[in-house]
């Protein structure tokens, strides 16, 4: 449905994007992930053709981009609409734009996204939630099948991204491609297929459940101990160590082989003076996100 | 804490290196153009004019109004002729010489010749009614005294003639007339540049426009869906504007509706798409203001609209010439005062409707549906 070989951007001397190849198929929920300036953004915004590329192809829908442009629907991960009008000017405005009039669609489209009782407010008086969902509606005017969702979620409370998230499977299950840009591990978990995007270049793609194998032969070891910064200092500068993340009282290690379980403990007994319980534990998505896109992305 | 702000305004005005171009660049410019352009002498003006007489003292009139420069002769037929190359526009002055001139000069009977001065235009004819005067001038008339040394002595007149001065379609020479169809054009034109000349750079400012790109809307349909509405707005205000003119001011009627409507939608055409480009060339919507101020003061200067184009000098005048308003300002004077027939302006009106053209294609090139 997507198919993007070898996409190239250029700002000035800087590469923005450099070699990216995607595939996603129809019906997927594709997550590109990666931390902000990664590229993503730049990305979404030449698959959907409003950037140049100053290399590679773009196929939607074995169409060009310019060709498909009735195929696909676009979320900025600014607010885009027309703050003067009001929210059923708004998705009026951007059905006729596909030479869509059916009225009691787009009604339909209000009451789906919880719209209905604002549909006279002017969009700038909205909240953050419902800014998104009008946009969302707007892009869904024309049913396209394809949706490219720039972080469609950023800034939006858990219960709206929970709703937002129904919603993209309804559309996954409706035969809609949906291709979305994430920094969010909890965004990312919830695709169909990932690719995790470092500096411009894809560094690991896959399903959520396989792309948490792309650390390869490095191991996960998980302890309870409170944020101590000089032990957090000492075991960074160990040689192998890839990660060192703590969650509340939890200290997550990811390790190269050259690490072993004992080094750890040893080492972690240096600063505290007791030895620590430590866990050979699964990775996860954040696990090896922050280690695939750390400055020098680790290549296993 | 005043000097954060401070700081941070001109921190923020640095990084806009277009915005400080403008700035610095803009005034200058302007100021070295109205340093060389703006006099108030002028020159070369077209005079037609009918000698009946053809004699070597008529000879000695059109010479003395030729030899300073200020006026640019050539003959016509009649007398009708003249007033006819005025109206058009051809001529902005006019000198009629009867043909018993030289009859009557020799009797010392003080013959008239008439002086006709384009009135629609009142810093020109004060001007060239000041210039006129190289006509009566000593080195014109010392030949002209006759006397006989055997006569008895007669009082010779103190002039050997006498040239009236006519001043024709604007006799009272009312600046308000010459003013006000011009300040009409000149509202237009700031409505229409300051309406359109944030239209798309807000959309790029607010970020509307990149969803607006991913539709499949064609370049064309862009530039035009842009166009119309304001298209239509300013025509409306320039109506209303003309209308309050006529309510509180004794504007003159129109010769022809039909070709004042003609020429209202032909400039705000111009004046919107002009617009419409500033939008598409400035990334800020304060460099657009710039850029619509860069066009609006030259436009005020150098159009004739206050000072006469014959006034300003032969290597600025292709300016003036580039300048849309100049063609408004000639072609609303004609209609609203010296009633100049359609033939007369119809390289004004093609001229005008060339701007609209180049701006409108030249805004569809320019628009790029990538961000």
């Amino acid at each position: 449905m997507i198919n993007a070989s070898h996409l190239i951007k250029r700002f000035n001397s800087f590469t923005a994007v450099n070699d990216v190849t995607l595939n996603v198929d129809k019906g997927q929920i594709f997550g590109l992930l990666g931390p902000n300036a990664a590229g993503k953004t730049t990305v979404i915004r030449m698959l959907c053709g409003i950037l140049e590329c100053d290399g590679g192809e773009i196929r939607l829908n074995d169409k060009t981009v310019n060709k498909a442009k009735t195929d696909f629907g676009y979320v900025a991960q600014h607010f885009g609409q027309y703050e003067e009008l009001s929210v059923r000017e708004n998705l009026q405005f951007y059905a006729r734009m596909y030479e869509v009039d059916d009225e009691q669609w787009l009604s339909s489209l209000l009451d789906r996204y919880a719209l209905s009782s604002f549909k006279d407010q002017r969009a700038g008086t909205l909240s953050g939630g419902y800014k998104r969902r009008l946009a969302l509606a707007c892009a869904l005017a024309h049913e396209p099948e394809i949706l490219f969702l720039d972080e469609p979620t950023a800034g939006i409370d858990p219960l709206t991204r929970k709703l937002l998230w129904d919603d993209f499977y309804r559309l996954s299950t409706e035969g809609k491609t949906l291709f979305v840009t994430t920094h969010y591990m909890e965004e990312a978990q919830r695709c169909h297929h990932l690719a995790f995007l470092s500096a411009g270049q894809i560094v690991a793609e896959g399903s959520p459940e396989s792309i948490k194998h792309a650390l390869n032969n490095a191991s996960v070891y998980s302890t309870s101990i409170p944020y101590l910064p000089e032990l957090r200092e000492a075991l960074v500068k160990m040689e192998g160590m890839i990660l060192v993340n703590q969650f509340g009282h939890e200290l997550r290690l990811v390790v190269s082989p050259v690490i072993d379980k004992s080094d750890l403990e040893t080492a972690i007994q240096t600063i505290t003076g007791k030895p620590p319980s430590l866990h050979l534990s699964e990775p996860n998505l954040e696990d090896v996100f922050i280690a695939l896109t750390q400055e020098q992305p680790v290549k296993p | 804490m005043m000097t954060a702000i401070i700081k941070k305004e001109l921190l923020q005005l640095r990084r806009d290196p277009r915005l400080v171009a403008l700035i610095v660049v803009m005034p200058l410019v302007l100021l070295i153009l109205f340093g060389v352009a703006l006099k108030l002498e002028p020159q070369n003006v077209r005079m037609a004019y009918f000698d009946g007489d053809q004699s070597f003292f008529t000879n000695l009139i059109k010479t003395g109004l030729w030899s300073d420069g200020y006026f640019d002769l050539y003959e016509v037929e009649s007398k009708e002729m003249i007033i006819e190359e005025i109206r058009s526009g051809r001529a902005k002055a006019g000198l009629y010489i009867d043909k018993d001139f030289s009859a009557l000069l020799t009797e010392n009977k003080q013959p008239h010749i008439t002086f006709f001065v384009d009135g629609t235009m009142p810093s020109l004819t004060t001007a060239m009614k000041y210039n006129s005067d190289s006509a009566t001038d000593e080195g014109v008339t010392n030949d002209m005294y006759f006397t006989d040394a055997d006569a008895d002595n007669v009082v010779i007149a103190q002039d050997p003639f006498i040239m009236d001065t006519e001043i024709l379609f604007n006799p009272d020479e009312k600046e308000t007339w010459f003013f006000l169809p011009g300040v009409i054009g000149v509202l237009i034109m700031q409505i229409a540049l300051i309406l359109t000349g944030i239209s798309v750079v807000r959309e790029r400012e607010k970020k509307t426009l990149e969803q607006l790109l991913v539709t499949p809307m064609s370049k064309t349909t862009f530039v035009i869906g842009k166009l119309l509405p304001y298209v239509v707005i300013a025509l409306l205000d320039f109506y209303f504007i003309l209308a309050a003119g006529w309510a509180l001011f004794d504007l003159p009627q129109p010769n022809s509706h039909l070709l004042l409507f003609i020429l209202a939608l032909i400039f705000v055409a111009v004046m919107i798409s002009l617009g419409l480009l500033i939008s598409l060339i400035a990334r800020t919507q304060q460099q657009a203001m710039f850029i619509a101020i860069f066009i609006i003061v030259p436009s005020i200067l150098l159009s004739g609209f206050i000072f006469p184009l014959e006034a300003i000098p032969d290597i600025v005048r292709p300016i003036s010439y580039v300048i849309p308003f100049t063609y408004f300002v000639e072609i609303i004077r004609a209609l609203l005062i010296k009633h100049t027939q359609f033939s007369d302006l119809i390289s004004s009106f093609v001229s005008l409707s060339a701007f609209a053209l180049l701006f409108v294609s030249t805004s569809i090139l320019k628009f790029r549906q990538t961000l």
